[in-house]
């Protein structure tokens, strides 16, 4: 996070200028821009189909934008120059069950190159980077969830990106590999390493990322560190209430309150932006009892990703 | 190391690691060529008890026993007299023999006359092939005497008298056309486990186009095509060390099963350096169709459904479970429009003739026409298999 406010001369690494991706009529990156520089988390914050993985696939070259540039270090993204200094982790773990966790490492390895007692080190350090080197000699079948997460991370520092595309890398995995690996992430920017870093989870994005752009729709609806985008709430707060019920019309009913200013509802919660939110929860809890509602939780909280994200686009980020 | 050769390299290593690929590879061919050498081995060392019922005992009936004690036939045939038409017809009922021939009473003296008495063949449905070799005796013998027939009769109508035409006639050697015989089983022996060892070889190899075709598309499914892309290599790299892996595997798959066939089972696969090229060619064929298939499916269901229809659609038209000489004239000529068929017709004409490159060189060009046809379809294709 150093990195943030010092950044401003440097040449990005990652610079993605307009750039628009269609699959038939839908669109799904609607003109999107922003640029990473060296040592950078930037994190792509927002919902499933919001367009974070097809930009990912175009950073790493594997699909071509219909308008706009990607360049990675200067090079064209998907040039062979440009593929040598990116380090992609996708969203799946795509790695092979019957090969070991070196044998997997030693032939994506070999892809970028690599060789000898060169790629022997790349190796070493790829699996104690992601605490794997005991396990290294043992099939990827015989790993947990959680492990073979991260070696599918391993797998992208092999060729010592300049920029690490991770996508999602935490789906799926428990409390404590989830832990892990934010904790090697936060390592990778401290290593110089430019990290584009998509996720739907607002608390990711707010514990690892330098910058954040979110994503709604294929379009970025904003960016900026976590301060910036917070301050542009102003004195608002979140409510979350936790609740039985029709959630739709207790958000409905919300909406027509004084004071609240977006409404959604999102894995059995109905989430308020609010102005003043502890004066306003008498009037909202009213609303549930007038709507049959149950509420069994109220949380009111300072301003946070998730509010700004309902604040822009008027949803919720788990919808 | 070139990404081609990386890739081909570690699909080399999951394969041997995945035990069905050398069961599928080695073992099975193996096991096929021999059970079928062992269920088709009568039709390679043919021989025939047949019966003979000797009731005219004439000059004629005299010249057809001795015809069948012949040279000619002394491999083949082994005669056995039998006493009475009801007692041959009880010998081939039981099977002590494989057919029997009948010469009635009275035959060398009818066939100087206008109404020669015929012979007659006793068989058993059971076996046909029997049947056919005794039918074709017979046949050989009637129609040698048809011709002195016409020999004599042509002598008396220029003026010869008839007795001195009927001793001509009594006394003429009677031979079968050994040709008859000759031509019905080849130049040189093929042995059926010739035949069925390269036949299952390359019907086992056809299956390389199906888990290579399949392993491309569980790489696609599980990311790691795409994974593959991301690094800097070529496209068509990936492709390219596919195929080779298919390639080197259906080399050594080839390798071995030729190894073991000849050493243990026998088998005659012709000059080493004509049947090594042959191979080399069929395998690059079955390359060239793995990656059209992969052109052309896609998904890992479409692959395998595709793959099965062509494995299955090749062996068949190209003879892999039957010999092509003895099906329908149309099926021998589609047999022709396939790599397998004239690596096959290669393999046979090696093994029967003792030939050398000379006489596999059409069934190479062919295979090699019929690679260059389907390569070129497949990189035309490529690039949709590609795209992540």
């Amino acid at each position: 996070m150093a990195h943030a406010e010092s950044n401003v001369a440097v040449e990005p690494i990652l610079e993605v200028a307009g750039v628009t991706r269609r699959f038939g009529d839908r669109v799904a990156v609607d003109d999107i821009s922003f640029s990473i520089p060296p040592g950078q988390i930037y994190g792509l914050l927002g919902p499933n189909g919001a367009g974070k993985t097809t930009t990912m696939k175009m950073v790493c070259g594997l699909l071509h934008p219909d308008s706009g540039t990607v360049r990675v270090a200067g090079h064209p993204a998907g040039s062979l120059s440009a593929k040598a200094l990116v380090g992609y982790v996708p969203q799946d773990i795509a790695l092979y069950p019957d090969l070991t966790g070196r044998e997997n490492l030693r032939f994506l390895g070999r892809l970028f190159g690599l060789g000898g007692d060169l790629l022997g080190e790349r190796v070493d350090v790829a699996l104690e980077l992601t605490d794997l080197g005991d396990r290294a000699n043992d099939r990827l079948s015989t790993y947990s969830g959680g492990m073979q997460r991260r070696l599918n991370i391993a797998a992208g520092l092999l060729n010592h990106p300049v920029l690490l595309v991770l996508d999602e890398p935490t789906v799926g995995v428990d409390p404590q590999s989830r832990h892990a690996i934010l904790e090697r992430v936060q390592t990778f920017g401290q290593l110089g390493m430019a990290v584009v870093y998509a996720t739907h989870y607002m608390e990711e994005a707010e514990r690892v990322c330098d910058r954040v752009g979110i994503v709604d729709r294929g379009r970025l609806v904003a960016e900026g560190t976590r301060r910036e985008l917070v301050d542009r709430l102003g004195e608002r707060d979140r409510i979350e209430l936790g609740a039985a019920g029709n959630l739709e019309h207790l958000a409905e009913a919300c909406r027509s309150l004084e004071g609240v200013e977006g409404a959604a509802v999102a894995d059995h919660h109905v989430q308020l932006l609010v102005r003043e939110g502890r004066q306003l929860l008498p009037a909202v809890l009213e609303a549930a009892e007038r709507t049959g509602v149950q509420v069994s939780s109220v949380d009111v909280i300072e301003p946070d990703l998730e509010a700004v994200f309902l604040h822009l686009t008027g949803t919720a980020l788990r919808e | 190391m070139a990404p081609a050769l990386v890739i081909a390299q570690k699909d080399l290593r999951q394969r041997i690691r995945d035990r069905s690929a050398i069961i599928l590879g080695v073992v099975a061919p193996l096991v096929i060529a021999a059970l079928m050498s062992l269920a088709f081995k009568g039709t390679e060392t043919i021989h025939l008890t047949l019966g003979v019922v000797d009731s005219d005992h004439g000059p004629a009936a005299a010249g057809l026993v001795e015809a069948l004690h012949g040279p000619g036939l002394k491999d083949l045939v082994t005669v056995v007299s039998e006493t009475s038409p009801h007692a041959a017809s009880d010998a081939v009922q039981t099977g002590r023999a494989g057919a029997a021939m009948v010469i009635p009473a009275g035959f060398s003296a009818s066939i100087g006359g206008s109404h020669p008495l015929p012979l007659t063949t006793l068989t058993n449905v059971n076996n046909t092939l029997a049947a056919e070799i005794t039918s074709s005796i017979a046949q050989s013998f009637v129609a040698q005497i048809n011709a002195d027939r016409l020999s004599v009769a042509t002598a008396v109508a220029g003026g010869e008298a008839p007795a001195s035409a009927s001793a001509a006639l009594a006394t003429a050697h009677l031979s079968l056309p050994v040709q008859a015989v000759q031509q019905a089983f080849g130049a040189k022996e093929l042995k059926t486990i010739s035949y069925y060892g390269p036949s299952m070889a390359i019907f086992f190899l056809l299956f390389t186009i199906s888990f290579t075709s399949r392993s491309f598309f569980v790489d696609r499914d599980q990311g790691m095509l795409e994974r593959m892309l991301a690094a800097p290599v070529h496209p068509l790299s990936v492709l390219l060390g596919k195929v080779l892996s298919a390639f080197v595997f259906g080399v050594v798959s080839l390798g071995i099963i030729v190894a073991v066939t000849t050493y243990a089972f026998g088998a005659d696969w012709g000059n080493p350096l004509a049947a090594g090229l042959l191979s080399l060619a069929m395998v690059l064929a079955v390359t060239a169709t793995t990656a059209l298939v992969i052109g052309v499916a896609r998904t890992q269901r479409q692959a395998e459904g595709i793959s099965s229809f062509v494995v299955f659609g090749l062996a068949l038209l190209g003879g892999n479970f039957v010999f092509v000489s003895v099906t329908p004239p149309i099926m021998q000529r589609l047999a022709l429009l396939t790599p397998n068929g004239w690596a096959l017709r290669g393999y046979t004409d090696l093994a029967t003739t003792g030939g050398g490159l000379a006489i596999v060189a059409v069934p190479i060009v062919a295979i090699l026409v019929y690679t260059l046809a389907v390569a070129a379809a497949a990189t035309a294709l490529a690039p949709r298999a590609l795209r992540p």
